[in-house]
Order: C-alpha cells, then structure tokens, then sequence
C-alpha cells in the first residue's frame, strides 16, 4: 500500500473557479470566530473552581478551537480545491468532490431532469453560482459547486436544452 | 368475494353544475351509516367539545346518555354533509374528486400520471358491501399523503368498475404503437397467476421481526391502558411467588408461546389469502383476512426488486420481494408482490420481474479486513466507554455491552461481509449488503438514472469504492459497499452503458 491507488473512475478534467478558494476560506473564517464567541464566552463565564471536566475543559476547547482554526482556513480549502473536478461530455455530466471521503457522481444527459442554479449570499460576493442536476432520484442528484456565474448559467441552459432533446423516460 | 350484493340505490349520478364535471358520482349512500359509527368526520370536533363537556361536567346517567346520543346525531350529521358535497368523476383524461363542506376543493389527477389503484374493503364496509379505492398519482409533484385520491365507500361493483375504467383509461391516455387499432376493445384481459400464499407459511411469522412487533406492541397498549384506570377499577392480583425458578421458567415459555401465536396471528391478519395475478400489461395483488387490499401495478413501470432476508428468516430459508417501481415514492408498501415465503418461490417470482443476471461476485478480502476491523473498534470504543463510566461512577452494564461486542465483532464483521456482493448480467444487474436484513437489489440496466462512486479515506488506502446505482425507485439508491477500486468502471459499464466509463474530455465553457 505504498503507491496512491489509481481513482475507481475516470477524473473529470476541469476544475472549479479559483474564487472558490477564497470563499471556503472565508467560511472558515466564519466558522472560527462562531466557535471562538462561543468558548470565549463559556471560558469567561464558568470558573474553573466548578470542578469535574471544567479545568480541562478551559484549556482544551481553545485548542480545538485554535486547530479548527488551521484546518479550516489554511489547509481544507486547498485540498478541496484540488480534488474537486467537474466535466459535462457529450452524454453525461459528472462530479468528483470532497476532502477526505472523496465522491464521484455521474449522470447521463438523457436522464436530467431538471436543472437549477443557486447563488447563495457568500457567492454572490465572490461572482460564484452552484450548478445542481436534478433526476427521478433522490440520491443521483449531481452538485458542481463555485462556478463563475456566466459558466454556471452556460451549463444550466446547455444542459437543459440537450436534455429535452435526447431525454428518454427519464425515470 | 361472496358478500351479497349491494341494494340497488347504488350509485347516484350528480346533475351538472355542481361543480363538478359532467358525469360526476357520489358514493354510496351507506358510507354515511359507516362513517357515522367510526366518526371519521366528527373527530375533528373532538378538541372543541372536551373543553365544552368539562364546563357542563358529567353526572348522572342522564347526561352520558344525552351526551352520546348528540355526539352520534352529529357524526351523522357530519357523515351526510361529507357525503352530499363530495363527488368523483372518471373522465376520459383524468380523475376528479371535488369535496368540503364550505370551501370546495377540486382535485384533478391527470391519466397519464396515476401510478396504480388499490380497492380495499375494511371490515365495517364489507358489511355494507362497500369498498374504498384508492389512487395513487405519481409521487414528487406533491407532498405527502397528497399522493393519493382516495374514493371513499362505493359498492364493490362500481369500485371494480372504476379500477378497470381508470386503468383502461390510462392505457389510451398512452400513444398508441403503430398497426395497433386503437379502438380496439379495452376488455380485461385473461389472468396469469404468479403467486398464492400457502397458510403454512405463516409459521415462519415468529421469526420476522416486523410481525413480532405486532404482538409486543399490543401487550404495550395494554398495560399503558391499565395503568390509565383508575385505581379501584384495577384488578386486584397479588402477584405471583417469583422467587421459584419453575414459575419463571413456566412464565417465560408461556410468554415466547404466545408472542408466537401472536406473530402468526398477526401475519394472517395481514396476508391472508394472498395472490399476485398477472392481467394484461399489470399486476395484480390481494390480501389481508379483515381488510382486504388490492393493489395494482403497472409492469412497464417495474425497473427491478427486492430480495430481503432478516437474520431469523435465513435460518429457516424464508424470504420476502418488494417490487421497485418508477413513481410511487413513499408508498412502498403497495410494492410488496412476495410478503413472507419460502427462499425457492420468491427468487422464482424475482425472476418474473427481472432477469437474473447470474451468481454474485464476492468482494475482495480487503473488503472482510474492513469489515472485521469497523465490527471491532466499534466494540472497543463501546468498552472503553463502559470502562470509563466503571471507574467514575461503576455502573458495569456498558463494560459488558462493549465486552460482548467485541468477542462478537468477528462474526458480526465476517456476516457483514457474506452479505456484499455484486453482479451484472446482460440486461440486468445486482448488489447485496446488510448485517440483519440481508437485502439484494435486483435491477433492470435501464433503471440506472445515474451513478455515485464514494471513496473514504481508508476505503482509498485499502483499494475499495462503494458504488451506489442511482435509480427512481424505491430508496432512490442501491449499493454495492466495498467493491474493489479496479472493477467499479467495467461494473458500472456492464450494469448500465458506455456511458458510465465516462472518457473523453470536452471543452469546459470559458467564464
């Protein structure tokens, strides 16, 4: 188990904008300072004469909050923005994303059913939009996160438009 | 069905412009007498009329009397409103239920989307000769209970009536293949049998969990019950000498008798003289001893099954087929064609369904290290738990759990790993996982609306994916857990096209 095993399916080949980056990293930063308020104000509100785990407890979830810190903001949004790939062929669209557990998903092009864009708020300050394809199930939906918004909106209508085409049942 | 036949007032055609479209029906006019004695309506007013009963207060004879006498003169009353404002109309293109007292609501469930009709006949209706049907629409337009339009209390004719006319409907509402004349009659066509229950195959009941519950949950509501009586009207039992061990021993086996018993009982409660019939382009399934369901599927939307053995079915070889059908979402029950029988008959109606597509492949020894592993440190952190909360407070029963759960890892790990399997024929394929219920997906190659291949970070390291067939049926996805890395793109591809290798690169979209 010395060499990386090769990857069960074919990569996708394009990766993702590069504001993505930026925009996981300040959700780590988010992230941080909610669990920075929220140790700092238990830290300053029980004393560590209450006994049982609290002395522990005082200087352990500074640091958890301090490693979080680290792993959310200088390390998740670079490993996940290396791993996730997209790519829309001829007949299918196809996803690979993730951080530790990595997940590929695969969809063909005659079994979309719909296609949606959303923008949420910290997007739409770094000009980014998901790109969700929809079919009859629940679990075959495929997500391409943090797309530049006219890419985004390129691919929802390209998409849809070549499903109505070569759409079969599409259950 | 024996029952004598219904009075003749049977089904009273609506004059137009009530509404509803032409040619609209109301039910029987006997559904008032048996919604009357259930108070389907009249529940609603329950929590308004507590709060009026205990400002009068009850004392006396004289007021329960009174008081239940209004209470039905008002179900009644309820039932006939209910009764005079709800219409049903099968149009040629769709169905139509208008109902409600003040507002008038109208629901319109289109040919082309009704999924399947079920008729069934509680015990009060059999007695009035009454049945309910019940149409499924196509799931995910709405939410809910909303995925059926229900036609409350008809005589069994007109509910056959309406079975047939709906689904004969549906079929036109269908294009129509070339050379086929179209006006060709819609008669029903001749029955295959599939399937028949055989009552000795209830004695496998005790041994699935679902009918065991049946009983434990009765024996809850019981003693939930006694403890709601007042005091003085409790039985007064003083309780047995429970010191002797006969009388434990007696008691223990007269209480795995009767759950017995009531497994069996429960079982035939519900499949009693169960049979699956073939008729034209849809199945057709009857069961239950009290009330009798009959479902209907459409074959054409049948993309596979299921083949699920708990842990006390495998002993005694028994098993159980759900069938998995486009559209019908939550309600899967009505996907049920095999509820409980011997291994043989339900691979055999499986087959039926969907074509075999050969033996299972194991998955590789990786996949039993990884199996083993997870069964034991989920063991080990049990213990280590308990043994924390033994030296803080010495409470032993989690130590022992986690004991017991590790020195039983092993088996449990290696039974886990049994059950993995997958397999892909020529037009269809298949994958097996489960720790108690043993559950194989059988699956058409175009059921496949997509594909998910996950890989956690030691799966990676240990060179196995577990790849889940997306599918609009049943739950939506079916996985082969622990497949090694190498094989999933020739499985894919195999179980649904060329498509699933996914190569060759296109040209991303410039921003």
């Amino acid at each position: 188990m010395t060499a990386p095993p090769a990857p069960p399916v074919h990569e996708p080949a394009w990766q993702l904008s590069r504001s993505a980056i930026w925009l996981w990293v300040t959700e780590g930063v988010i992230g941080t300072l909610v669990y920075g308020v929220l140790v700092g104000v238990g830290v300053l509100l029980v004393p560590a004469s209450v006994g049982g785990p609290v002395p522990v407890l005082r200087w352990l979830l500074p640091v958890l909050v301090a490693v979080y810190a680290v792993v959310a903001i200088g390390v998740r949004p670079w490993i996940r923005y290396r791993v996730h790939r997209w790519e829309v062929t001829a007949e299918t669209v196809h996803t690979l994303t993730g951080w530790l557990t990595r997940t590929w998903t695969l969809v063909p092009v005659a079994r979309i059913q719909t296609v949606d864009v959303t923008r949420g708020v910290l997007q739409q300050l770094y000009g980014l939009a998901s790109v969700a394809v929809l079919t009859a199930s629940s679990q075959g939906t495929v997500r391409v996160p943090h797309l530049e918004v006219a890419v985004a909106e390129r691919v929802a209508e390209d998409l849809a438009r070549r499903a109505e085409q070569v759409r079969d049942e599409a259950t | 069905m024996t029952e004598p036949a219904p009075p003749p007032p049977a089904v009273a055609v609506v004059p137009p412009g009530d509404g509803g479209p032409a040619g609209a029906r109301r039910t029987s006019p006997l559904v008032v007498l048996v919604h009357t004695v259930t108070f389907k309506q009249a529940r609603q007013v329950v929590p308004a009329a507590i709060p009026l009963v205990a400002a009068i207060g009850i004392d006396g004879p004289g007021v329960v009397v009174a008081l239940v006498a209004a209470v039905t003169a008002l179900s009644l009353l309820f039932a006939g409103l209910t009764w005079w404002r709800t219409t049903y109309a099968d149009t040629p293109s769709a169905v139509v239920v208008t109902r409600g007292l003040l507002a008038r609501s109208v629901r319109t469930v289109p040919n082309d989307r009704i999924r399947g009709v079920e008729v069934e006949a509680p015990a009060l209706h059999r007695l009035f000769g009454l049945v309910r049907v019940r149409i499924d629409a196509a799931a995910g337009t709405v939410a809910g209970s909303d995925e059926e339009v229900v036609v409350d209390g008809v005589p069994r004719a007109e509910g056959d009536r309406l079975r047939v006319s709906v689904l004969t409907h549906r079929r036109a509402a269908r294009p129509v293949p070339a050379g086929a004349d179209p006006s060709a009659a819609p008669e029903e066509p001749a029955e295959v049998e599939l399937a028949r229950f055989d009552p000795r195959w209830l004695l496998y009941a005790p041994l699935v969990a679902s009918y065991l519950a049946v009983p434990l949950a009765a024996v809850g509501a019981l003693s939930r019950l006694l403890q709601e009586l007042p005091r003085d009207l409790r039985p007064d039992l003083s309780g047995p000498d429970l010191s002797d061990v006969r009388v434990l021993v007696v008691a223990a086996v007269a209480a795995l008798v009767l759950l017995a018993i009531g497994a069996v009982l429960g079982a035939a409660v519900v499949n009693w003289g169960f049979r699956l019939v073939r008729r034209g382009g849809s199945l057709s399934a009857v069961r239950g001893l009290v009330t009798r369901r009959h479902t209907e599927l459409e074959v054409d939307r049948i993309r596979g099954g299921t083949l699920a053995e708990g842990l006390g079915m495998r002993l005694v070889r028994a098993a159980r087929v759900n069938a998995l059908v486009t559209g019908l979402g939550a309600a899967s029950r009505r996907g049920q064609l095999f509820p409980l029988g011997p291994r043989g008959e339900a691979v055999r109606l499986l087959g039926l369904l969907v074509d075999d597509p050969g033996p299972l492949r194991a998955h590789p020894p990786a996949a039993r290290r990884r199996a083993v592993v997870r069964a034991l440190l989920a063991g080990l952190a049990v213990a280590a738990a308990g043994a924390a909360l033994q030296a803080t407070t010495g409470f032993w029963g989690l130590l022992a759990l986690g004991v017991v759960l590790t020195v039983l890892s092993v088996p449990l790990g290696l039974g886990r790993y049994a059950a993995l399997g997958h397999a892909a024929g020529p037009r269809s394929f298949s994958v097996r996982s489960g720790l108690l219920v043993r559950e194989q997906a059988v699956l058409q190659r175009r059921a496949v609306v997509g594909w998910q291949v996950r890989q956690t970070f030691f799966q990676r390291r240990a060179g196995l994916a577990t790849v889940v067939a997306c599918v609009g049926a049943g739950t939506g996805g079916y996985a082969a857990v622990d497949m090694a890395a190498a094989d999933v793109a020739a499985f894919t591809a195999a179980a649904s096209g060329p498509w699933a290798t996914a190569s060759g690169p296109g040209d991303r979209p410039a921003g």
